[in-house]
């Protein structure tokens, strides 16, 4: 599947298309990105016409869903999610980040919290999930701090798990509850901030 | 089944859709404004699913569906699902994607004009419904129309701090309310 607008402070994540093909190969293909190690970028380098396949796959997949990540009107980042148990049962279950890619070129702007942010509204405050969870390579600490700003926690840590640029590196494995996204970010990260009342029952 | 063209007050019609329209009512879905009581804004917006959907409306015998216009343009959507040729029984459906229209009573033409419609055309007896029921204007444009709440149910689902209720509601055809049905 893909998701549709999702309103941040500076970034919109919005539903992918065909135009945003030509960002994805290019993060795919820069050792930056790659340097994470873990599922930061969407698939491999491969041909345009591999990319329009699998943006169609990802339509298809009932079981995920992506977005484009929009900053300053261009496209700035993408990132994805899957469901363990279907979507019929996401409220039921956890959701996974799979992919999450910020414009190598346009780190450090903060952009990526505030995706991020955006991206765990939807997860908690609109599919009202029970958690969320995601592994990260133990060297990247912009996505570790963004994380634990958000409230994740680890719960193990794979050693060695990732080899990159002559060296393995461990695998953190996150989580982060809808209690601590509650208590954190509930009261600031509504969807929709002014609540329904009960005049409106009537 | 595609519906017929129902022209109706205030510059409001009922209208066969088209694929674009299909289009543009999934484009409507992924914004916030248009989901609060809609889904979790989420779609496979393929091109070849959209044809693969409006090809499998337009063939299923079970539904009508229309186009909302608004002075011949596009606002939304209506039909009648699932619809039960033996207890004459049907579910109803409606989505305005152009929300800066919203309160002007779009809706409301628009049920009166699938219910008579319902009635006069379809023959059937009974059609039901699931609103939320803070959804108020959604609510009231049907209740305006004649349908009734038989139930709620409470606690459905739960965005942005709150838990939802839904409205259950009915209408029957002049002639063939039950005993009893007010």
């Amino acid at each position: 599947m893909l998701g549709g607008i999702l309103r941040g402070k500076r970034t919109v994540l919005r539903v992918p298309t065909e135009a945003d093909l030509d960002g994805f190969a290019r993060w795919a293909a820069d050792m930056r990105v790659r340097g994470a190690l873990t599922h930061a970028y969407w698939e491999e380098p491969a041909t345009r016409v591999t990319w329009k396949e699998r943006l169609a796959k990802q339509s298809e997949d009932k079981g995920s869903v992506m977005w484009a990540v929009e900053a300053d009107g261009s496209l700035a980042g993408l990132c994805r999610v899957d469901f363990s148990t279907g979507p019929d049962a996401i409220p039921d279950g956890g959701i996974g980040i799979t992919h999450f890619t910020i414009d190598p070129d346009r780190w450090r702007k903060g952009f990526g919290w505030d995706a991020a942010l955006t991206l765990h509204r939807w997860i908690f405050d609109i599919v009202h999930a029970r958690s969320a969870h995601t592994s990260l390579a133990a060297h990247n600490e912009a996505a570790l701090r963004i994380a634990r700003r958000l409230g994740y926690e680890e719960y193990a840590r794979g050693h060695a798990v990732h080899y990159g640029d002559g060296r393995y590196v461990d695998d953190l494995q996150l989580r982060m509850e809808l209690e601590t996204w509650d208590e954190r970010w509930g009261a600031s990260e509504r969807e929709y901030p002014d609540p329904l009342g009960a005049e409106l029952e009537a | 089944m595609l519906g017929p063209r129902l022209q109706g007050e205030r510059g409001v019609a009922l209208i066969p859709p088209t694929l674009e329209h299909v289009k543009r009512n999934w484009e409507w879905m992924t914004f916030p404004e248009t989901t609060r009581f809609w889904g979790v804004r989420t779609m496979d917006l393929r091109p070849e699913h959209a044809e693969e959907r409006f090809k499998k409306n337009a063939q299923a015998p079970d539904q009508v569906n229309w186009t909302i216009a608004l002075d011949s343009e596009q606002v939304g959507m209506t039909g009648l699902f699932d619809i039960n040729w033996i207890t004459r029984d049907a579910e109803s459906g409606i989505f305005i994607g152009r929300h800066d229209l919203y309160g002007r009573g779009i809706a409301s033409e628009a049920i009166r004009l699938r219910t008579r419609f319902a009635w006069d055309e379809l023959g059937l007896r009974r059609v039901h419904n699931w609103i939320a029921v803070r959804n108020r204007g959604s609510r009231r444009a049907n209740e305006k129309a004649g349908y009734r709440q038989m139930g709620r149910y409470p606690r459905s689902w739960f965005r942005s701090g709150q838990w939802h209720d839904e409205w259950l509601g009915e209408i029957f055809a002049p002639g063939q309310e039950p005993p009893g049905w007010v």
